[in-house]
């Protein structure tokens, strides 16, 4: 190797350094530290101690109730609120790009809730779900029978689930919005000099064409569905209460690592959450085809 | 050349940059270590049992000591500030910083003695205090206590709450409360009761009168912070020697069964969730409910909140003819890792002795748990308190073997869907008691 070419690459190694330098010691290394840990049994009260147990913390997971009903909640989360967020979010796009009067303030109103915190928003969300609340008396209006959204276990993981739609749709939106400025006006022009109308555009031209941003959209939601945790945690006060109902698999991390400090099988339940995260990724592209992202 | 200098400049501009991220790190951490330094002459003195004297031992050097706690309400952290002044005060060379934790106290503590950043002194509630023990990170404090201390004053069931297996004191109870049963007077008066119930029978026939438009009898907590009394009430226990469930005994469940039935075949109780309140005393408050089982932090609440309402309180109704509470109770325990035990034993020796307790308890946020201090200040004749005092005598403390996170977990998750009838109490408690010993194992 040249000198110039050895000099080019220590220069620009040094541009790199310093994300290097953090992304190593805030990403990686925990990544691999998690990895090594999922392989021990920790001690760490009192004195800090590794014990090598080979996949006994993958194999106790078989056997404990908590994990399998904490991934069918899971599970049910991300199936019933990504397909609800995303269709929301494609609706609330198409709506507010088109040429309606005041749009932009809608466009703000509408991205208000990803805005705020989603601590205060369970707060909030918290007083319209209780019995005499603002939710239940919407619904007594329509003649629907008042549900206890905090305490009964049927209903509690549903009343988060709405919460988290109405909270992250917006979000999505904003996406949408920006790819659908991006395709050509020309397209609904020919169309409709072909006798298209709305919806028959909607359905041939703007869907198709959004289909790359909607695996970023799904992608994205299924991440964040597997990973919900403040919500459940504030509902439940952290224990994933009424009778499990909104335990998810983070909260059960949690739960493993810093309750019963056992940081060895928390540590291997992450690192199976992230395969499962990946598997889903991976499956999805499948579905979708090989296209590239924009 | 020109460019042989950019290369060089952007090197060490970026050695620069990540000098100056460590060079912030380890100022702090130089200036941490140099207040310690300050105050290590005193280090020595550490773990001899002998104090008894007056003031501390260093000469004239002020040593820190941090006391961690949770939060409270802004009354009683005026009053514990008070507290702590009169405490360095009399110590003039011993300075306490009060922290505050504010949310999740105890997976915080864990987390800070990890890592050695926990107080020298800390709050440790009866429930948490098994599993610690066996950790080897409380100090014993047998070796502290002189006779001018005189534990004989203490209320013996909570100050055994903090005994260890080995017969070591780690900690001394600052204050307690028992759950007793408050009840509305006018809705009493408005059926036509004059007193309280004395039998949980009683109890049952006058929330049965009592529940109409749209209120109900009795307002219940179904967790096990609030029941485990009823389990011990016909013979039952919660956890075994060795920490093992077994609260799905029959004698158990007979106990718990009167708590499910009521609320579903009486249907003359509620939880707090079902009539929109946060807890018991908000439902008492507000006048959902005509009679709660609470305690003492139910009083200021209620006087603040809900100045008019006439309530009177009264020891739990016997359940199979045996009194029985909960007792409540919170120690101060000191750090293993402390650097200065000598002052954070006197800190406790204080907060904990005749006088600082006379100071904390003096307002009736808290109740003391000397006996001598509860005379003094006439709890044990207050018309709300009276009945709060006498249960200390017979209460269960509050309290669940080492594994305690674990069956308390498993213990709520399950007793709630029976409490609303999703599952039969026995179904629901056998499910508990096993998946709280099979985590159990899983934890050897």
């Amino acid at each position: 190797m040249s000198r110039r070419k050895l000099r080019e690459m220590a220069a620009g190694y040094a541009f790199l350094a310093p994300t290097i330098l953090v992304i190593g010691i805030f990403t990686l290394a925990p990544i691999v530290y998690a990895l090594f840990l999922s392989f021990h049994k920790v001690q760490l009260l009192g004195g800090i101690s590794y014990r090598f147990i080979n996949f006994n913390n993958y194999i106790r997971m078989i056997d404990d109730e908590r994990v399998w009903i904490a991934l069918s909640n899971t599970f049910e989360y991300a199936i019933i609120v990504v397909p609800l967020q995303t269709a929301l979010a494609i609706l609330l796009a198409a709506v507010l790009n088109s040429k309606l009067r005041g749009r932009n303030t809608f466009r703000a109103l509408y991205f208000l809730p990803t805005v705020t915190s989603s601590a205060v928003l369970t707060l909030i969300f918290m007083w319209i779900f209780k019995t005499d609340g603002l939710l239940n008396d919407l619904l007594g209006f329509f003649g629907i029978p008042p549900f206890n959204w905090l305490g009964d276990p049927n209903v509690a993981l549903k009343a988060i689930m709405l919460m988290n739609i109405w909270s992250t749709a917006p979000y999505y939106m904003v996406i949408y919005l920006a790819a659908l400025q991006d395709i050509p006006e020309s397209l609904y022009e020919a169309a409709e000099i072909d006798g298209a109308r709305t919806l028959r555009k909607f359905w041939s031209i703007t869907l198709p064409l959004l289909k790359p941003v909607t695996f970023f959209v799904v992608t994205m939601g299924i991440i964040g569905t597997f990973q919900l945790f403040d919500q459940a945690y504030i509902f439940s006060n952290g224990s994933g209460g009424p009778n499990n109902s909104t335990l998810t698999v983070v909260l059960l991390i949690y739960g493993y690592a810093f309750k019963l400090l056992d940081m060895g099988y928390a540590s291997a339940l992450a690192v199976v959450l992230a395969a499962i995260i990946m598997l889903i990724t991976v499956i999805q592209r499948r579905i979708f085809g090989e296209e590239k992202l924009n | 050349m020109r460019k042989k200098g950019l290369t060089i400049l952007t090197v060490l501009l970026a050695l620069a940059l990540v000098i100056a991220g460590c060079g912030g790190k380890s100022d702090n951490s130089s200036s941490s270590s140099g207040s310690n330094a300050n105050t290590s002459s005193s280090e020595g003195n550490s773990g001899s049992g002998n104090s008894g004297g007056s003031s501390g031992d260093s000469g004239g050097e002020v040593v820190e000591i941090t006391l961690n706690g949770w939060g409270a309400s802004p009354e009683e952290e005026q009053l514990l500030t008070e507290t702590l002044e009169e405490f360095m005060k009399k110590y003039p060379n011993i300075k306490v910083k009060y922290e505050v934790i504010s949310e999740q106290y105890m997976d915080v503590i864990k987390t800070r003695l990890i890592g050695g950043q926990a107080g020298d002194v800390f709050y440790l509630d009866s429930s948490e205090a098994e599993a610690l023990f066996d950790q080897n990170v409380l100090e014993p404090l047998n070796g502290y206590i002189t006779d001018e201390f005189d534990i004989a004053d203490f209320e013996e069931p909570l100050l055994n709450a903090f005994k260890g297996a080995d017969g070591n004191y780690y900690g001394f109870p600052k204050d307690m409360s028992t759950l007793v049963l408050f009840y509305n007077k006018k809705h009493f008066e408005e059926a036509g009761l004059s007193e309280p119930p004395k039998t949980w029978d009683e109890l049952r026939e006058y929330a049965k009168i009592l529940t109409k438009d749209g209120r109900y009898g009795l307002g219940v907590a179904p967790e096990l912070a609030r029941q485990m009394f009823m389990i011990k009430a016909f013979g039952g226990e919660v956890v075994d020697a060795e920490g093992k469930a077994v609260f799905d005994s029959p004698e158990a469940l007979q106990g718990l069964q009167l708590v499910i039935d009521q609320h579903l075949i009486d249907k003359t109780s509620v939880q707090p969730t079902e009539v929109g309140a946060g807890w018991g005393g908000e439902m008492f408050g507000q006048e959902k409910v005509s009679m709660v089982i609470e305690g003492n932090w139910a009083i200021p609440y209620l006087d603040n909140n809900f100045p008019d309402l006439e309530y009177g309180t009264a020891e739990v109704p016997t359940v199979n003819g045996k009194k029985g509470t909960m007792a409540f109770t919170v120690a101060y325990v000191m750090n293993k890792q402390s650097k200065h035990k000598q002052e954070a034993w006197k800190l406790i020796e204080f907060l904990t002795g005749k006088e600082g307790m006379k100071i904390w308890t003096s307002k009736g946020f808290a109740l003391p748990t000397r006996k001598s201090v509860a005379a003094e200040l006439g709890y044990d004749k207050d018309e709300y308190r009276a009945a709060i005092v006498a249960g200390s005598a017979y209460a269960t403390p509050w309290q669940v073997g080492k594994y305690g996170p674990l069956i308390i977990n498993n213990f709520n998750n399950q007793f709630v869907s029976a409490f609303l009838g999703e599952q039969s109490l026995e179904d629901a408690m056998k499910k508990a008691v096993e998946t709280a010993n099979k985590e159990i194992e899983a934890m050897q």
